[in-house]
């Protein structure tokens, strides 16, 4: 009998930590927060952590307490607990980001013409920080100025993390401010707003011992935004022996151009696809 | 005659050795190959508020399969170098903690049998970053030098940022979410 007891006794002591080995891991954490993992049982046991950027091993006494450092938990994700004295037993748990720090704002294009439709976009992305993508919805405020002058103002809630935006260009050419902000957060981005297709071409010429010169009146766009240096301006002249074409680009708002043709000449312009005035120059003398 | 029966009973122990190889290798080839699989479904029909265009959606299939191969193999193997490539800024950064974590406490990680269920959720205006939502299911085998310590099969959630880069899509977030 003494010995069937001290059997049943050998027993449960050896099968003690076994049974009674188990852990206890946290619902849910925030990215940075410190946690506890409880375990219950005795005797010592090796403990593994492993997670988004961790890998950790460290031997621990069953039924205390695991530390885990803030440190160890700062990156969103699922972790896995193990807790091994043969056998491992095991727990999920999930770090979830902490409230935004950070706001990624990628705005296209840089450059744009005005008085496009639909032509201006910005995307924004909140993250903590430790540089956890932020699901829960929070309101981005978008806003366009020139100045001190709001010309855009909208208010999205992101979903999946993210809040977004499209607008057309404004009516002048200049910087425009676009920013982004939560509560305190902002991210700011610049756009130049350019002017759009050249509108009313109109040209003067006058013959020169040499040909014909040729320049335009101040080029502007349909909203009266000098166009941009560089834009190409194409002169075709045609005379009885043919027809020639220059290009120039703007400079200064004028683009000039000189055409070597000694009889009678009519020349016309164009921009893109704009057409200007056709003028006539009658022949060298 | 002794030379004869000699060499017969060399050549067929040679054969024997030879099939054995042979056997052993497709083995270890097959059981590599179900390793490597990485099964991806992708739908990209409810992206907004850009249309993903065919090629886009069969670059993003062949990148994000590649991706998780490689990060099995970093993770098995404790190598960084198959992060190179098909990962970009945190996603990156992350991955080369845990390879570096992993061979410092001697733990490494199999992803077996992937399957990801891929979605598109989000496609910016200019295509410069799309959001996409995995579900993942693997067996996922912890080992401690080399000793199986946990064998799991897991259905994971996943959200991920991935960026096109010069020829391919890289991924820059690769964050694990509680299922909603």
């Amino acid at each position: 009998m003494r010995r069937i007891f001290l059997i049943c006794a050998g027993l449960c002591v050896a099968g003690f930590p076994m049974l009674a080995q188990d852990l206890r891991v946290p619902a849910s954490v925030t990215a940075g927060d410190d946690a506890t993992i409880s375990t219950t049982g005795s005797g010592k046991a090796t403990f593994y952590l492993l997670g988004p950027g961790v890998s950790r091993k460290s031997d621990v006494k069953l039924g205390e307490e695991i530390h885990l450092q803030g440190q160890e938990l700062r990156n969103a994700g699922d972790y896995l607990a193990l807790v091994c004295s043969d056998p491992c037993h095991s727990g999920t748990f999930y770090v979830v980001a902490a409230k935004p720090a950070k706001l990624t704002f990628l705005v296209h294009p840089s450059r744009v013409p005005v008085g496009r439709s639909d032509a201006l976009s910005g995307v924004a992305f909140p993250f903590d920080q430790f540089h956890n993508l932020d699901l829960t919805p929070v309101t981005v405020n978008f806003q366009l100025t020139v100045g001190n002058k709001a010309l855009f103002t909208r208010p999205v809630r992101t979903q999946n993390g993210v809040a977004w935006f499209r607008t057309a260009s404004g009516k002048s050419a200049g910087v425009v401010q676009v920013t982004a902000s939560v509560d305190d957060l902002t991210a700011r981005r610049a756009v130049q707003q350019v002017a759009s297709e050249p509108c009313n071409l109109r040209i003067t010429g006058q013959r020169i011992p040499i040909g014909i010169l040729v320049q335009t009146e101040p080029v502007h766009d349909c909203a009266g935004n000098v166009v941009p240096d560089g834009t190409i301006v194409t002169f075709s002249a045609t005379e009885a022996s043919g027809k020639s074409t220059v290009d120039a680009p703007v400079k200064q708002g004028v683009a000039r151009a000189q055409i070597t043709a000694k009889g009678e000449t009519v020349i016309s312009v164009a921009s893109g696809v704009v057409m200007g005035n056709e003028l006539r120059v009658g022949a060298k003398q | 005659m002794i030379r004869i029966i000699k060499s017969a009973v060399c050549r067929r122990h040679a054969m024997r050795v030879l099939a054995m190889l042979v056997s052993i290798c497709s083995i270890a080839l097959a059981s590599y190959g179900a390793d490597a699989t990485v099964q991806v479904q992708f739908n990209a029909s409810k992206a907004t508020p850009r249309a993903v265009e065919s090629l886009t959606e069969r670059g993003i299939l062949r990148d994000y399969r590649f991706a998780w191969t490689s990060m099995a193999q970093a993770l098995d193997l404790n190598t960084l170098d198959p992060l190179e490539g098909p990962f970009a800024g945190e996603a990156k950064r992350l991955l080369k903690e845990a390879v570096l974590a992993q061979q410092h406490s001697g733990l490494s990680q199999q992803y077996v049998n992937q399957n990801h269920r891929l979605e598109a959720v989000f496609y910016a205006p200019e295509g410069d970053v799309m959001e996409l939502h995995d579900t993942a299911e693997y067996e996922l085998r912890i080992s401690d030098g080399g000793k199986i310590i946990h064998d799991e099969h897991v259905v994971m959630h996943y959200v991920v940022l991935m960026t096109p880069g010069a020829d391919h899509w890289v991924i820059r977030q690769l964050q694990a979410v509680p299922q909603s």
